[in-house]
């Protein structure tokens, strides 16, 4: 074994296994309750006959800030539970109620009142994530397939485990306005068998996640193939970095995993420099041919057909393409991009049917429709006229993917420059057409690992079972509304979000408004995604939340989600940033922070006088003061001189979108220690299967002792940490090299040993591997983040990029979470 | 001399120099000039086939800005190595090389005989020959198979180093870039917008690239980045020619689609301006080719002669005449402009129409009248017609170059009493000045040079003169005095050389006023042509009437003035022998499709003008007054008179009208061939009558250009109208009963008047001098 064989002390051992009970925020010492808790929860929704229970909501506990310091791993525990009323739910089916994966809520109790929210400060918000794989083998949600949906008259939801049966089952209440509704005839009847059915199996009465199979009346045209149209930079830095024959080449092993199980899945090419060149693929022909376009005043298609070619039938004219594009654009000496202007051909192409744009660039677009200038200037980075780079430079951006959106046309954006590319203003397309901006900055095909984080990231996205043509809309009981949307989609009408393309990689997040006292014991909210899936049919996804409402200020807080709400005010700050600057929104999360600490010690805390007053906040809300340090000190929100506008720009993206899972894990990075980690991790659990990970400790450098080896990982990077003075044997054992010296820093893939005593490498890999594993983490997720091999000695900048994530300490131009604290209390004592 | 040694003299100078005048003998004063009423004129074929091959030195040429290349007209001093330009009469040294010239070893310009000397010079052509098609791609399959099959087919008829390309269009306009080996690769360019060259240039990556961040190492094995941009579109046939085959083979209809009611969307004004700007840039001045098969008019963007709208038709003479006309100026300045350019970049433009409607030739025809191109109007790409005459262009010499000339300038100098007026011909002026411009002006004048993009052994320019001095020769010389004028066509040889061709003639001027030597050297069919040219030239610019009143005036005035006639009496009026056939050929030009337009579509008097302006005296004479032969039993065939009377039951007639030839059967003779006489045997002399004039057919046409379309014929027949719209409706149905016309002959309904009116008229005109 290699257990303690690193010089480790004792003590420091297992740091962070701490004495947390698993799922519960009471204080230490009084262990169990939690589960008590966790076991009156499942009681409360036994079948009706069973135990009966008054309905309670989660207790509050408090906790002072400054003693009990946050265990990190509380940032995993499930939400506060929902606790509903009995007989709340139709069946005493365990998926009644929306699983948080799906849609959770900041406040798991919900304040009958308008004036009870305000005053609790909280925000009242959904956290939607429709999907949570990339592919639907993956996480199959139950499916009524009988083209059989009951709907509210009068509301328009969908029938749903709260709604309520009368007249001997012939009638339906709605459990959000109340209206009684007819249960449709073929309800009990199955078409398929002839016979009747037993209604309490459908799946829509006992499961708040299912799928509807739409009939003829939820499709204004017949459903709309995949779509996806390549825009393919092939200008010179393009060519040179080694992005088009490595795009090339992964569409190209790809064109298996694309969906197109229907056969209709359609695929087009344009390559672009300072021309745009169209690619012909007839049918009859397995030789392509291509058609330039330098015309960029108003572009027009070349050809009427043949440029979106059925991938079954043109398989052979693609694969030739695809083959063939590196040396078609190898000598490239141009050096212009008129992406914009590809856009809108790109868009001409398809929009008569709708589909993807993929654009894959390393290039500013400078010539055509919304050109850009290279606007950033070093020297405003960490001044206030920094946030006006992290806008929009171009209005096209905007308006072009309003008629994307119109024309059911989502773009994804793949940048890669060398240099600024203006992601600000690329990363409006996505914003507004439910696509995504994924950054590479600074990719070359000649480093494996770019080569090959690209090419998975990439094969994957075009694996994903992608919804077309989506609207989502989300009803909720009488007396509440949906305020505002966030997330990349557009907001069509008050609450309509229209997505050309619906992907599986996102959340998004609905602000709640309570806009008259809510009567009833418990509220609900319905999603309800309208989607063509990527295989032609036309589908709905439906899930039905239910939470308690209460009149007690403490409920609220006892059941609030700090996960949910960092996840809202993650959204808040990017918008804040985008619109008013960064210092704005830094400014006013910690503001915010501040409010909820006064609220609770002013609303919820006996009063207490002098300095030794502790700062007292909710046990389950304790984690937002790291959280929220986090997003303060978050590449995308920091202060700081340093940050290139385009990696900031990027990560405010991913901030806004990430879905919630991996949004806090970008917030706060998980770090392991790897040289002591118990003899249980980097192994299979004996009973899941699944490997274990080492406890995650808590984001101070203190943790970093000079002969350990760390994993850092935000999920879109990992740092593998190795002390200066880590010992020879367990660089033998973690690289397969003699001493600490030879550790070459950087970008990296860990060595493969092999043969007696590489059990310890083989460990640190599954730790690396399964950390990056979205699945268990239950988000769909195309990234693959970089490992970077880190020395305590080494490269400066790499380190102190590391350390960066390291939120707890002090840094130039941020606090440490000690003074981050200090400031806060000051602040409440103040109040 | 009689009037037949005169004609072979005539001839025989045509033969050494292509050369034939007007008048033969010049008038020594500008008065008796006024008063010749036909201009002094020459009909020179700059590159008529010679027997004598170049010669390979450099011309020995006259001080500037005379420029007067050595000819057997100059005095030459052998002692003094001396030679007197007869042009500026300044002495010139004769170069070193010259030392040992004597009566004994004379240098071929010297001798008469080499009054028409070709210099191949040591310049070479900056580029070899380049032929760009631009290929119409609206067009049925049938059609466009064929044309992509001669297409084909010409590649084999290039020279292998000659550069080719290939641009096609409908809808939009594609240059193919040939010289991308990784797949079929096209530049598009919409079909509804007007590209500037400089914007061509830019979308076709034709200028510097100064976008590229940095230069990156070239790889090895890669173009040689001297090469011209351009070499991407232009390369020599025997590299591109399995990329362009393919290209061609590939080539489909147009895939854009075409409603019913409409015509396919064809930009040919889009196409044109391209090929235009693709050469333009890297090309100028050098010879090439752009070659238009266009398959329909033009319906989309700049240069469009039609909307796309097929109830609304294409304009006839009778819209463009009531000024009922969308798109004609419009199109015809779009042209007119492509043209300069194309001219002034020493470019030609040929347009070969394949399609039983016009394709807009008249808007278009200044692309081939400024740039020496060939204009071939057809049915379809499918016709002999057009086959044939497009493998005719690639005909070659003995060395097997081209004959075909690029580029070219010619040059005209005069000694000082004659002035060089103007050329209408397939020319641009080059607005150059010198004392051999005339101050009156005849076509294209105001100059003595003018560029000929393209020319080939046939083209044939008018060239005309007027009599500068006011009283007779000035100096007293021995022997007759001459007016002489030199001809210098430097041109690029398909060979790769640049050329110079030297013609040097002299006339004699005419004695004191009143010479009737000028009135013999009168040549009636060369007047004929040259004046046909004016009046062609003219009715472009002047309303029909006007042209033919003109026509009529100067016929009338000439006649005043050489006939002989008692004043007011014209039972006396005669001509001399030499005059006679003249009123003839104008009572036929005036009846010609070249001034009376309305029985012809706009493109085809586009079509006709166009080639009388570039064929030589024989063949625009056959274009002026058809030829016919009749063949009868038992007789050899012979010409006969171009009238009704000649059409005869059991003869057959071969009518030639240069553009086309036309086999008669007497009704009896269609009637015996109806019944099938000519395969039974006794009727071997019917057969052969059938024959003889097919074969005769078969022999005009070999040599023809463009291709005739041949017809074969009924008395009866519908075709025989061709036949009968040619014949001098010496009886029609105004004159059926008088006139003691044979029974058998054809009554030709129509409302001309007859040669034999025509001439009545004259005559009483003529007399009464009062025109
Ligand atoms: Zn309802
Ligand atoms: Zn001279």
């Amino acid at each position: 074994g290699t257990q303690g064989g690193y010089g480790v002390p004792q003590g420091m051992s297992g740091a962070g296994a701490g004495n947390i009970a698993a799922g519960g925020y009471e204080p230490a010492g009084a262990p169990g309750m939690g589960g008590v808790t966790q076991s009156f929860g499942q009681m409360g929704l036994t079948p009706a006959g069973g135990i009966q229970k008054v309905q309670s909501l989660n207790p509050l506990f408090t906790t002072d800030l400054m003693q009990q310091p946050l265990n990190v791993a509380e940032l995993e525990f499930p939400p506060p539970e929902i606790l509903l009323p009995p007989n709340a739910s139709l069946t005493p089916s365990p998926n009644s109620n929306c699983p948080p994966q799906y849609m959770r809520s900041t406040i798991n109790a919900v304040p009958t009142t308008h004036s009870l929210l305000k005053k609790s400060k909280l925000p009242f918000a959904l956290i939607i994530q429709p999907y949570t794989s990339l592919h639907d083998a993956e996480d199959p949600v139950p499916l009524v397939s009988d083209t059989v949906i009951s709907r509210c008259r009068r509301c328009r939801s969908y029938i749903n485990p709260y709604v309520t049966f009368l007249d001997h089952g012939h009638r339906w209440r709605c459990n959000m306005c109340n209206l009684t509704n007819d249960v449709p005839q073929a309800f009990d009847w199955d078409q398929a068998a002839q016979k009747n059915l037993d209604r309490w199996q459908r799946p829509e009465l006992n499961s708040s996640v299912v799928e509807f199979i739409a009939p003829q009346e939820y499709m204004v045209r017949p459903p709309q193939p995949l779509v996806y149209l390549f825009l393919l930079d092939v200008s010179y830095s393009a060519v040179q970095c080694g992005l088009l024959a490595t795009a090339a080449r992964t569409i190209l092993e790809s064109l298996d995993r694309i969906p197109n199980a229907d056969k209709r899945t359609r695929l087009g090419f344009i390559c672009v420099d300072s021309s745009l060149h169209y690619f012909a693929i007839p049918r009859d022909s397995s030789e392509p041919s291509m058609l330039v376009v330098s015309d960029l005043d108003e572009p027009f298609l070349p050809i009427p057909g043949d440029l979106l070619v059925p991938l079954a039938e043109c398989r052979e004219g693609i694969e030739n393409l695809l083959g063939k594009l590196q040396d078609m654009f190898q000598n490239s000496q141009n050096g212009s991009s008129c992406m914009g202007s590809a856009l809108q051909a790109g868009h001409k192409l398809i929009s008569a049917i709708g589909g993807k744009i993929i654009v894959l660039t390393a290039t500013l677009p400078c010539l055509g429709a919304g050109k850009l200038d290279n606007r950033e200037d070093k020297k405003l980075l960490g001044t206030s006229k920094e946030s006006a780079l992290l806008q929009t430079a171009n209005s096209f951006y905007k308006s072009f993917a309003v008629e994307c959106s119109k024309n059911q046309v989502s773009v994804d954006m793949f940048l890669f420059s060398n240099s600024y590319q203006d992601v600000a203003s690329l990363s409006n397309l996505p914003r507004y057409t439910g696509g995504q901006t994924y950054f590479y900055p600074g990719w070359n095909a000649t480093r494996s690992e770019d080569a090959i984080k690209f090419a998975r990231e990439f094969s994957d996205h075009l694996s994903a079972e992608i919804a077309l043509e989506a609207v989502m809309r989300v009803r909720a009981t009488t007396g509440l509304r949906m305020q505002t949307f966030y997330g990349n989609f557009f907001n069509r009408s008050s609450d309509l979000c229209a997505f050309p393309a619906f992907p599986r990689d996102q959340g998004y997040v609905v602000e709640v408004a309570i806009d008259e006292a809510l009567g009833k014991q418990f509220v609900c909210m319905q999603t309800a995604v309208l989607h063509t899936t990527c295989n032609g049919e036309r589908r709905i996804r439906v899930m039905t939340l239910a939470l308690p409402t209460t009149q007690n200020l403490s409920d609220v807080y006892a059941s609030a989600d700090q996960v949910a709400i960092t996840t809202f005010f993650s959204h808040k700050a990017v918008e804040k940033t985008l619109s008013s600057g960064l210092e704005q929104a830094r400014e006013a999360l910690q503001a915010k922070l501040t409010e909820l600490l006064i609220t609770f010690k002013k609303e919820l805390t006996a009063s207490h006088v002098g300095a030794a007053t502790p700062l007292s906040f909710a046990a389950n809300l304790r984690g937002l003061v790291v959280l929220f340090l986090g997003l303060m000190k978050h590449v995308g929100l920091r202060k700081s001189a340093q940050i290139p506008t385009d990696l900031r720009s990027a990560a405010l993206c991913l901030l806004s979108t990430l879905p919630a899972p991996m949004l806090i894990q970008y917030i706060h990075p998980k770090f392991y220690s790897l040289h002591d980690m118990p003899d249980s991790c980097g192994l299979p659990d004996p009973t899941t299967g699944e490997i274990i990970l080492p406890p995650a400790m808590n984001l101070s450098s203190e943790r970093l002792a000079p002969f350990g080896c760390y994993l850092i990982d935000d999920t879109q990077v990992q740092f593998l940490w190795i002390g200066p003075q880590a010992v020879p044997q367990l660089v033998q054992d973690v690289f397969g090299l003699p001493g600490v010296e030879h550790v070459k820093v950087g970008k990296t893939t860990l060595p493969h040993l092999e043969g007696p005593g590489s059990e310890f490498n083989e460990r640190v890999r599954a730790v690396v591997e399964k950390s990056r594993d979205h699945k268990s983490k239950k988000v769909g997720s195309i990234t693959v983040p970089h490992l970077y091999v880190v020395r305590g000695d080494g490269e400066p900048s790499l380190r102190l990029w590391a350390q960066t994530m390291l939120i707890e300490d002090r840094t130039d131009q941020g606090v440490s979470l000690g003074q981050f604290l200090a400031q806060l209390k000051e602040k409440v004592n103040n109040s | 001399m009689d009037m037949e040694q005169l004609k072979d003299q005539w001839v025989a100078a045509e033969e050494q120099d292509g050369v034939r005048l007007s008048w033969n003998v010049f008038p020594s004063n500008r008065l008796e000039s006024s008063r010749l009423v036909v201009p002094i004129g020459v009909l020179y074929t700059p590159l008529k086939e010679k027997e004598q091959p170049p010669v390979q030195y450099e011309p020995v040429t006259c001080k500037a800005p005379c420029r007067a290349v050595l000819n057997p007209y100059c005095q030459v001093d052998s002692r003094a190595k001396l030679w007197i330009c007869p042009f500026c009469l300044q002495r010139n040294q004769l170069p070193p090389h010259y030392k040992d010239i004597g009566p004994n070893s004379w240098p071929l310009e010297l001798s008469p005989a080499f009054s028409t000397i070709e210099y191949k010079l040591a310049r070479p052509a900056p580029a070899p020959p380049i032929f760009l098609f631009v290929v119409d791609t609206c067009q049925e399959e049938d059609s466009l198979k064929a044309l992509k099959d001669s297409l084909i087919m010409s590649l084999s008829l290039l020279p292998p180093h000659a550069l080719v390309g290939l641009i096609t269009y409908g809808t939009m306009a594609h240059v193919h870039e040939l010289g991308y080996t990784e797949c079929a690769k096209s530049y598009v360019f919409r079909g509804n917008k007007e590209y500037s060259a400089k914007q061509v240039q830019e979308m076709l990556g034709l200028l510097a690239a100064g976008l590229r961040p940095q230069q990156a190492p070239m790889a090895p094995g890669r173009p040689q980045p001297h090469m011209p941009p351009s070499s991407r579109f232009l390369l020599p046939v025997q590299q591109c020619e399995f990329q362009l085959t393919n290209a061609l083979e590939q080539l489909q209809k147009d895939p854009w689609p075409v409603a019913n009611d409409k015509r396919p969307l064809r930009c040919t004004g889009v196409a044109l301006s391209v090929a235009v700007g693709l050469l333009e840039t890297s090309f100028a001045n050098t010879g090439a080719r752009i070659m238009l098969f266009s398959g329909g008019p033009g319906t989309e963007g700049p240069g469009i002669v039609v909307g796309p709208e097929l109830r609304e038709p294409i304009r006839s003479h009778h819209d463009i005449e009531r000024d009922n006309i969308k798109y004609y100026k419009k199109a015809t300045k779009f042209y007119e402009n492509m043209a300069k350019r194309t001219a002034h970049n020493g470019h030609i433009i040929d347009i070969f129409a394949g399609c039983l409607d016009q394709v807009g030739l008249l808007e278009m025809k200044s692309l081939a009248n400024s740039t020496g191109g060939h204009m071939i109007l057809t049915d379809s790409f499918t016709s002999s017609m057009f086959r044939q005459s497009f493998v005719k262009i690639f005909d070659k010499d003995a060395a097997d170059n081209l004959l075909m000339g690029f580029n070219a300038s010619l040059e005209v100098l005069t000694t000082k009493e004659l002035k060089v007026t103007g050329l209408i011909g397939h020319a641009v002026s080059m607005n150059k000045k010198s004392t051999s411009v005339g101050e009156t002006e005849c076509g294209i004048g105001n100059t003595c040079s003018w560029k000929m993009c393209g020319l080939s052994p046939t083209t044939s320019v008018a060239t005309y003169f007027e009599i500068a001095s006011q009283a007779g020769p000035a100096q007293q010389q021995q022997g007759p005095q001459k007016g002489l004028i030199q001809y210098l066509t430097y041109y690029q040889h398909s060979s790769g050389q640049f050329h110079l061709r030297v013609t040097t003639i002299g006339r004699d001027l005419s004695g004191p006023t009143g010479d009737p030597s000028i009135a013999h050297s009168f040549d009636q069919e060369t007047a004929a042509v040259l004046m046909a040219r004016i009046a062609v030239f003219k009715a472009e610019v002047d309303d029909g009437p006007d042209v033919l009143r003109w026509v009529d005036r100067m016929l009338i005035r000439l006649c005043s003035r050489f006939a002989d006639y008692r004043k007011d009496d014209p039972t006396s009026f005669r001509l001399e022998k030499n005059f006679t056939l003249y009123p003839q050929f104008v009572f036929h030009l005036r009846r010609s499709q070249f001034l009376q337009v309305f029985n012809n579509s706009p493109d085809e008097t586009a079509f006709y003008r166009h080639v009388i302006n570039r064929e030589d005296v024989g063949n625009s004479l056959i274009m002026i007054q058809p030829t016919l032969d009749t063949y009868a039993f038992d007789e050899p065939s012979r010409p006969v008179l171009l009238d009704s009377t000649s059409i005869q039951p059991n003869h057959i007639l071969l009518l030639d009208t240069f553009f086309h030839i036309l086999i008669f059967h007497g009704e009896t003779v269609a009637e015996w061939k109806k019944v099938g006489y000519q395969d039974q045997e006794g009727y071997e002399n019917f057969k052969k009558l059938l024959e003889l004039p097919k074969e005769d057919a078969r022999e005009l046409i070999a040599d023809r250009f463009p291709l005739p379309r041949f017809i074969v014929c009924d008395a009866g027949g519908s075709q025989a109208r061709f036949l009968l719209s040619k014949l001098n409706p010496s009886t029609t149905h105004t004159s059926g009963g008088y006139g003691g016309v044979p029974q058998n002959a054809q009554t030709i309904f129509t409302d001309d008047v007859s040669l034999q009116t025509f001439m009545e008229h004259l005559m009483k005109l003529a007399v009464t001098g009062t025109n």
